[in-house]
């Protein structure tokens, strides 16, 4: 008996390995073809059209740009087709089954589509890569953005250990966006806005995550960077961007010494790109 | 002596937008000083500001625009009507570029600013124009809790069935749009809709300056001071948007203009275009714009329904489709569902949600379709052939107080 079973589970493996090489050789092979020219995007009309290109989509023997070609299509009939609904179920199926996909492309496309519609697979998936990258499916930074579509406390502790030891300055970028929408790291984007030591794209992101998660104290502080004569004149402008556009007017043209601050930016060697919200903002106070 | 000068028969400065459509205006002494008769002879002309709009009067509701117009006013302080609209060809760039001037022989005794506002193709704005419409924009999504939130959930799952795969597909995005419209414009009067015509190339659009830059990791990146840094949706700063073309060139998939103007001379064909060019054009990336439920949260959505829109238009121009009583006008149908039939309510704007009718989505966000100061069309609970006769070219009450800068009336 035990024999037998040890037969059939010696069988198993064998036919695994089997599938494992027909898998490698299809891998090279369409990757082979994925440089070939696009294919034509056709519309689909009815859930038929919706059925037959889903198996297009599913088909590893089809040349990718055909089945990235059927994607498209499928995203298009999402927008038009009657009774989509119908054939919802069947379309989540087929994405999930070509997120596994050998083919980067098709699977950053197909995980975005379930992470969009909130799809607690691709969320296990994304994550379980995240924690482990031997399993990871998109790269870490690609995988935080799609994150958050739906960020929950078990997507920001990751994205917290992320940003304490990021794999890449992109993932830690991506780390801190998802955060923005987690009200307890406040305190983290008001420490980064005003790091200038920090990269200064993350502190434009933070300036906006601040103003999301706590707009007064956005307000604070881009007043005093605007009054620091040593900060930067991009994050000058992103302060400026956010006092002029959301800020309380009446009490800004009582502030002299913002006045000022932001008179000598107009005026110094900033570069003319900045300059403008500078003049935007003095011209509502006919400065 | 002194006039005033009604523009949309209002003298409230957000009434001073016309568009190719002549709108009401009036005329009436305020002050008879000097006058020696019961009546005046008044003559009215425009005078453009460089690169300014140009506009056209008429005395009555027929006819052609002329240049300059001689009105007989009484001085008791009766109103006279009359009609300016823009010069097709010849939009504003910004508030008051434009002023109709009223003289009595050599004498200026009263003037008016007004602007020919008008959507135009966003590659071409401004700078000026493309500023204030990012502006108003980010003000709008303020947090992400601004008065834009509405809208990013008015077209989430829950309402996809109200506006989509059926025919009052074109009718409810013209409504959404001009919802959005004229919130923006209660931000700033001098904002219109652009559109981005995704036939063509437009390299301006997809700059750090206006729409953005997307990364090779589709998140799209601002410059420093572009107000939409701070765009957030559903508590989530920023944009994904993954071009799955150059930038620099128009996306290869979605069909030409000429060819969706010649999807035939019926709506029932023409509404064909919901899946291509409009679902094609949506498709043309990865990122928000590419699902139907998370679409709207990127703000070049509105660009590029704002083109699908401007296609019917334009449709409806080389077909005369503009009578919802006319069955080539609309694809009417006893089985569609409501909200896709000429006399329907559509959904937000009514308020029905699925206690009354379970057809209808659990909520309706935003309440009732914003006000305009210049028309009273299509009304707060617009019905699908509300949206129909939009330049009101069947029922002048019909108008809807928009235009497109390619497409005459």
């Amino acid at each position: 008996m035990m024999a037998a079973k040890r037969k059939v589970a010696k069988k198993k493996v064998a036919k695994k390995k089997a599938a494992k090489k027909k898998a490698a050789k299809k891998k090279v092979s369409t990757r082979r073809r994925s440089t070939s020219a696009s294919a034509p995007v056709q519309v689909a009309e009815s859930t038929d059209d919706v059925q037959r290109l889903l198996k297009v989509l599913c088909d590893t023997g089809k040349l990718i740009d055909v089945r990235m070609a059927a994607l498209q299509s499928l995203g298009a009939a999402a927008f038009s087709v009657p009774n989509f609904e119908s054939v919802s179920a069947d379309y989540i199926a087929a994405l999930r089954e070509v997120s596994t996909d050998s083919h980067e492309q098709l699977r950053r496309r197909s995980l975005g589509i379930l992470m969009r519609n909130k799809d607690g697979f691709a969320q296990k998936k994304l994550l379980d890569g995240l924690k482990n990258p031997a399993k990871a499916l998109l790269p870490p930074e690609k995988a935080l953005q799609l994150l958050g579509n739906d960020a929950h406390a078990g997507a920001y502790s990751v994205a917290r250990a992320i940003v304490k030891k990021p794999p890449n300055q992109d993932a830690k970028r991506e780390a801190l966006r998802l955060l923005a929408a987690d009200v307890k790291s406040a305190p983290m984007f008001e420490k980064v806005l005003r790091d200038k030591n920090e990269l200064r794209e993350n502190r434009q992101l933070a300036a906006s995550a601040l103003h999301s998660l706590n707009p007064q104290k956005l307000q604070q502080q881009a007043l005093k960077i605007l009054k620091d004569k040593s900060d930067y004149s991009d994050i000058k402008a992103t302060s400026l961007t956010a006092l002029e556009q959301f800020g309380d007017d009446a009490k800004f043209a009582k502030d002299k010494a913002l006045m000022l601050s932001v008179t000598r930016f107009n005026s110094s060697k900033t570069p003319a790109k900045y300059k403008q919200s500078a003049r935007r903002f003095l011209s509502k106070y006919d400065q | 002596m002194n006039v005033e000068l009604q523009i949309n028969n209002s003298t409230a400065p957000e009434a001073r937008f016309v568009t190719w459509v002549p709108s009401p205006c009036r005329i009436r002494v305020t002050d008879p000083s000097g006058a020696s008769a019961s009546t005046v002879s008044v003559k009215i002309a425009a005078v453009s500001a460089a690169n300014g709009g140009a506009v056209g009067f008429r005395s009555g509701t027929t006819g052609a625009l002329a240049s300059s117009l001689t009105l007989t006013v009484p001085t008791n302080g009766t109103t006279v009507p009359f009609f300016v609209a823009g010069r097709f060809g010849q939009p504003s760039t910004k508030s008051g570029d434009v002023k109709i001037e009223a003289r009595v022989g050599n004498t200026l005794v009263g003037s008016s600013q007004l602007m020919v506002r008008i959507r135009k193709n966003a590659n071409k704005l401004t700078n000026g124009e493309r500023d204030r419409f990012i502006a108003a924009f980010a003000k709008l999504n303020n947090q992400g809790l601004g008065r834009f939130a509405d809208f990013n959930n008015m077209h989430k799952a829950s309402g996809y069935s109200q506006a989509h795969a059926a025919p009052g597909f074109l009718p409810w995005h013209r409504a959404y749009l001009l919802d959005l419209e004229r919130e923006l414009q209660a931000i700033d009067p001098s904002v219109a809709l652009p559109y981005w015509r995704f036939d063509q190339p437009a390299p301006n659009v997809f700059t750090r300056d206006f729409l953005g830059e997307s990364d090779a990791n589709g998140t799209v990146k601002f410059r420093n001071g572009n107000p939409l840094e701070f765009w957030v949706t559903d508590g989530t700063p920023g944009i994904n948007r993954t071009p799955d073309f150059p930038t620099s060139q128009a996306p290869p998939n979605p069909m030409k203009e000429a060819q969706t103007l010649a999807l035939g001379s019926q709506f029932r064909t023409f509404r064909g275009m919901e899946g291509n060019p409009h679902g094609l054009a949506h498709t043309s990336f990865g990122g928000s714009i590419q699902d139907p439920t998370t679409a709207a949260k990127d703000p070049l959505f509105f660009l590029l329904h704002c083109n699908v829109d401007r296609l019917w238009a334009k449709w409806q121009r080389q077909n005369g489709r503009f009578d919802p009583a006319t069955a080539t006008s609309f694809d009417e149908r006893p089985t569609s569902r409501p909200g896709h039939k000429l006399n329907d309510t559509m959904w937000p704007w009514n308020g029905i949600t699925s206690p009354a009718d379970p057809t209808r989505p659990s909520n309706a966000p935003g309440g009732t379709l914003a006000t305009s100061p210049c028309v009273a069309a299509p009304g707060l609970q617009p019905r699908v052939k509300d949206c129909i006769d939009y330049p009101g070219a069947i029922n002048a009450a019909a108008n809807m107080g928009f235009g497109y800068d390619d497409v005459q009336i």
